[in-house]
């Protein structure tokens, strides 16, 4: 799961306020002014107004507080950390420098430690509502989906908890797997609001997991029209994720357009709109978009794959080997890289080169049917038919839905001059193409998250 | 055949004097086509698609081009296919075909009546052959409704023998290719079928979107049957189309050709199919082909999946002494570059090709050298067949660019953009015909577009390089010498070209072969194996310039 890129001082700019209202007027209204500052984006003049204030009170937690948000803006995270934590070694209960520490360390991927700082707030205040909130969402973020379970289900015993709440619970059982405890926790957010559009993209999850395409579609059309004017980028982007897992690519395009309006260059609504011009079959539009996304974030894996993705099906093989190499030195690269790069070497009629890495996505993933189908045609041509015919055949069994392994088959009997299989699976190929199998795209759309 | 070796001599002399006067700049640059306008050809002509709101399918496939000598003097005349009266089409004036006869200074002149060969029907391409040997070049004419063979009477006067021949192909014909399928020493044809079609058969093709009609695509109707004709040698034609396995195998057929993909001295046949598998006979002998596209992986795209092929071409572009095959499809289906992997298996490895012509619809073209360095180059016509594409598709457009590839020895590349302005202009183009038309040593070509005047390209520098044109005068093979097997020798180079049948797309082509040697001055031997199993050895044979060698004696004396 992705982790928004974007540090918030929303909460931060109610913290100072709050925490102002005992020190003088002048200092506190100061201080606003800088957030006010932070909050547009004018962080050079916010230093500046900030480093003149602070000589005043230069320990001041505001001030400190105020300095690590400015530096976590400069994406200096490591300054913005000690900050943070130089304001809670002066004053542990200091509620905005843990908020912000909290984002920091999601930022940084250290969820435990995002997920002890909120814990921390409610240990201090356990009636602080926003940690309330913003705790189970973490712990959803991080994939501690039983400890989100748990806290929202605590909460429940002790009193009504709010739809966002039941929503969040309903996601965690979703990703748990748990459809059928979902399902009532996305119902009771709805008995609150019938145009909750967050459960309703609940419920349309569940069906979407239950294969209930029609009920799916029924449930986002709605989600889309609720959702037209929404203005948070973090649900348009939910929203559009299961649009295009349905095949509604109109309705996540404009989603993921609004999202980006909303929220300007933010990876993951990139990488997601290029996906759906992908979808669209708009390789050209697609290709802006993770030109873009890795002009922002050269080192993003998932960027670089889909980049040399494009590419490779523009048939420009060498740039899409270079950016599909680059994402290959990702520790978390994912079998699909290795299955382009395959493809790369395979289609420049280098197959001794494209097995190996065919054989790495397969030693990835076993269950890799494209792979497979890969691995086999590149046998083939390499005249060892036996290899070839074991990996198509386990591709066939893998995926038999899919008709580039029938048709590789076919092409495999037909040269061992076994013409009856050969048409036999050419029957194959035809009937899967007449109920829309998946043989229009010559490579398959890599996923738009890793694997989880 | 005195008649014809004077009529033939008037124009090596003429060539002789061309050759003599050409000039040969001292500075190298790139080979460029320069555009001859109408004014300076004198090619009044515009094909007519006659294009109606009902958007009938033939509208949009048509027409072609031919370069052939029809006066046998020497110089290449062109013919130009065109619409014409049909079930859905009521022209409201005549509409003719055209033949242009070269005045051998840049002009041509329109003796289409004269000729008799104006068509007047629903024309699509052209197949220009000897085919009774009689030294002169004859039309086959394939249209929307029965074709027409005009034999050449050696007057400039043409008549239609078509029923008498017993070539009339019913149905939709789209290229016709000569060839001598059997080795009887006897030019054979070969039509290729498009689908079943007539007014009834139209379906409405639209969307929301448009409101309005859109050409349909091929898939929506039924595959016919191609032709093939044994020529009896007797001025007419047995059709074989059924007992040679052709016949079996439906298609949606546009391009052809006819080559020897696994050197068995024998022509199998390469045709591209619309929205259907492309089909490769391999010729069996004793008059039998077999279909064997799929284990020869030509037939489908990658995944299994039909592309819409039309364009086709044979050539040895790597020297392995083995014929290569290219088919152009429709945008977004990418062209295929066949490398012969020897035992009648194919790969698809088109380089650089792939990402030039991911948006565009290919259909004539062609191998040749434009730069006479020896190797086959690549020229391509494109042009989408739905007008209303650019409401539909993204970024593909209905009028496309040409294409210009030269081979580097490692594969194809992209020159197009430094081999001339015609390149940056658009173009409806269809078919596309090579020759020599001003005999100056490198070929030119001659694109025809659907709806628009036909365009002449003139080769500006590939003749910078030497070469020797040679015509084959069969005296035991075929008459127009398909099959022949050329081989050429300067220092240490070795070359060969087979001489195909057809290639391109309706089109038909200058017979004679131009032998590129690059900088070298002196070419050590050429050899050339007849289909007859003749051969003819040729040493110090003149460079920068055109010579005849006739089967069994060789160099031909002046």
């Amino acid at each position: 799961m992705f982790i928004l890129k974007t540090l918030t001082i929303a909460l931060l700019t109610v913290a100072i306020c709050f925490q102002c209202a005992a020190q003088d007027q002048e200092f506190a209204k100061s201080l606003e002014h800088v957030a006010t500052l932070i909050r547009d984006n004018r962080v050079v003049e916010a230093e500046r107004q900030l480093a003149s204030i602070s000589r005043s009170a230069p320990n001041s937690p505001d001030v400190l507080n105020l300095m690590g948000t400015i530096r976590a803006k400069q994406n200096r995270l490591n300054e913005a950390e000690a900050l943070f934590l130089q304001v809670l070694r002066i004053e542990e209960r200091f509620t905005p420098a843990r908020m912000n520490l909290s984002y920091l360390y999601m930022v940084k991927r250290e969820p435990d430690k995002a997920l002890f700082q909120l814990k921390e707030i409610l240990r201090f205040d356990p009636s602080n509502a926003e940690a309330a909130q913003k705790l189970p969402e973490m712990m959803l973020a991080a994939g501690k989906f039983d400890e989100c379970i748990g806290f929202i289900e605590n909460l429940r015993k002790a009193g009504a908890v709010s739809p966002d709440l039941l929503v969040m619970l309903g996601d965690a059982y979703v990703a748990k797997g748990a459809l059928p405890e979902a399902e009532p926790a996305y119902l009771l957010a709805l008995e609150d609001r019938l145009d909750n559009a967050a459960a309703l993209l609940g419920l349309a999850q569940i069906s979407r997991l239950k294969g209930e395409m029609r009920e799916t579609s029924i449930y986002l059309a709605r989600v889309a029209t609720l959702s037209a004017d929404s203005n948070s980028p973090e649900f348009l982007y939910k929203f559009a994720l299961l649009a295009l897992r349905v095949g509604m690519v109109d309705q996540a395009k404009a989603a993921l357009e609004r999202s980006l309006k909303l929220r300007p260059d933010e990876p993951p609504f990139l990488l997601a709109l290029g996906v759906a011009w992908l979808s669209r079959g708009d390789l050209f539009e697609a290709e802006k978009l993770f030109r873009r996304l890795i002009e922002i974030e050269p080192g993003n894996s998932l960027g670089q794959l889909h980049l040399g993705y494009v590419l490779l099906n523009q048939k420009k093989y060498r740039d899409a080997r270079l950016w599909l190499e680059k994402s290959a030195r990702s520790p978390n690269a994912i079998p699909e890289v290795f299955y382009y790069l395959g493809l790369v070497a395979q289609e420049q009629n280098d197959d001794a080169g494209a097995i190996p890495l065919f054989e790495k996505a397969v030693q990835k993933l076993p269950n890799y049917a494209h792979a497979r189908i890969a691995l086999g045609a590149s046998y083939m041509k390499l005249r060892n038919y036996t290899r070839a015919r074991e990996e198509l055949e386990t591709a066939v069994k893998l995926d038999p839905n899919e008709p580039k392994a029938h048709y590789n088959l076919a092409l495999l009997y037909a040269r061992l001059n076994d013409s009856a299989r050969a048409q036999e699976e050419m029957k194959i190929v035809d009937s899967l193409k007449a109920k829309g199998g998946s043989a229009d795209g010559v490579i398959v759309v890599p996923p738009v998250s890793p694997r989880p | 055949m005195i008649k014809i070796g004077v009529s033939f001599l008037l124009g090596l002399l003429a060539l002789t004097s061309i050759a003599q006067r050409a000039t040969r700049p001292a500075v190298r640059g790139p080979v460029t086509f320069e555009e001859v306008p109408t004014q300076a050809s004198k090619i009044n002509w515009t094909h007519n698609n006659a294009q109606s709101p009902d958007r009938q399918l033939p509208e949009t496939v048509g027409a072609g081009c031919a370069f052939f000598d029809y006066d046998n003097d020497g110089w290449m005349d062109i013919y130009l296919v065109n619409s014409g009266p049909s079930d859905f089409y009521t022209p409201a004036v005549p509409l003719k075909n055209g033949l242009f006869r070269n005045n051998r200074d840049g002009t041509f002149t329109d003796v289409t009546d004269k000729a008799g060969v104006a068509g007047g029907r629903f024309g699509m391409g052209v197949g220009a052959a000897d085919y009774d040997g009689d030294g002169n070049v004859d039309l086959y004419v394939t249209n929307y409704g029965p074709n027409i063979l005009y034999r050449n009477n050696g007057n400039g006067t043409f008549t239609d023998v078509t029923d008498k021949a017993g070539v009339t192909a019913p149905g939709w014909s789209t290229c016709a290719t000569w060839f001598d399928y059997d080795n009887d020493n006897k030019l054979d044809l070969f039509v290729s079928s498009f689908v079943f079609y007539d007014k009834s058969q139209n379906p409405l093709c639209t969307d929301a979107t448009l409101q309005q009609r859109y050409y349909c695509v091929p898939r929506l109707f039924k595959p016919t049957p191609s032709y093939l004709y044994r020529n009896l040698g007797n001025g007419t034609f047995q059709d074989v189309s059924r007992e040679s396995g052709i016949a079996d195998h439906p298609g949606k057929s546009f391009g052809a050709v006819a080559t020897d993909i696994n050197n068995d001295g024998l022509l199998d046949l390469f045709v591209a199919n619309d929205t259907m598998p492309n089909f490769l006979f391999l010729n069996k002998g004793k008059g039998k082909f077999e279909e064997i596209g799929l284990a020869a992986g030509v037939a489908y795209g990658e995944s299994g999946r039909p592309r819409s092929g039309m364009g086709v071409d044979a050539a040895d572009y790597d020297g392995d002494g083995w014929q290569d095959l290219f088919v152009a499809n429709i945008d977004h289906e990418f062209f295929s570059l066949y490398h012969n992997e020897r035992e009648s298996i194919f790969t698809d490895q088109p380089g650089e090709i792939a990402p030039s012509t991911q948006l565009l619809s290919g259909w004539g073209l062609k191998f040749f050298d434009y730069d006479n360095d020896g190797d086959p180059d690549l020229f391509l016509v494109n042009g989408h067949p739905d007008d209303m594409i650019e409401s539909r598709i993204p970024r593909v457009r209905h009028r496309e660019p040409l294409l210009m590839f030269e081979n580097t020895g490692r594969g194809f590349k992209d020159v197009s953009s430094q081999s001339g302005a015609v390149f940056a202009k658009m173009f409806s183009g269809r078919g596309m015909a090579l020759g020599d038309f001003d005999n100056d040593g490198d070929s030119d070509v001659l694109a025809s577009n659907n709806g628009e005047p036909p365009l002449l390209l003139r080769n500006q520098g590939g003749n910078r390089n030497n070469w020797i044109g040679l015509q084959l005068v069969a005296t035991k093979s075929n008459p127009e010498a398909v099959g022949a097997v050329i081989t050429w020798q300067t220092g240490a180079v070795k070359r060969s070209r087979l001489k195909i049948g057809g290639g391109s797309y309706l089109a038909s082509h200058d017979p004679r072969e131009i032998l590129g040697v690059g900088t070298a001055t002196k070419i050590d031997s050429i050899e050339i194996r007849w289909p007859s199993g003749k051969i003819d050895k040729l040493t110090n044979a003149p460079l920068n310039r055109y010579v005849k060698v006739v089967e069994g004696e060789g160099l031909a004396s002046k």
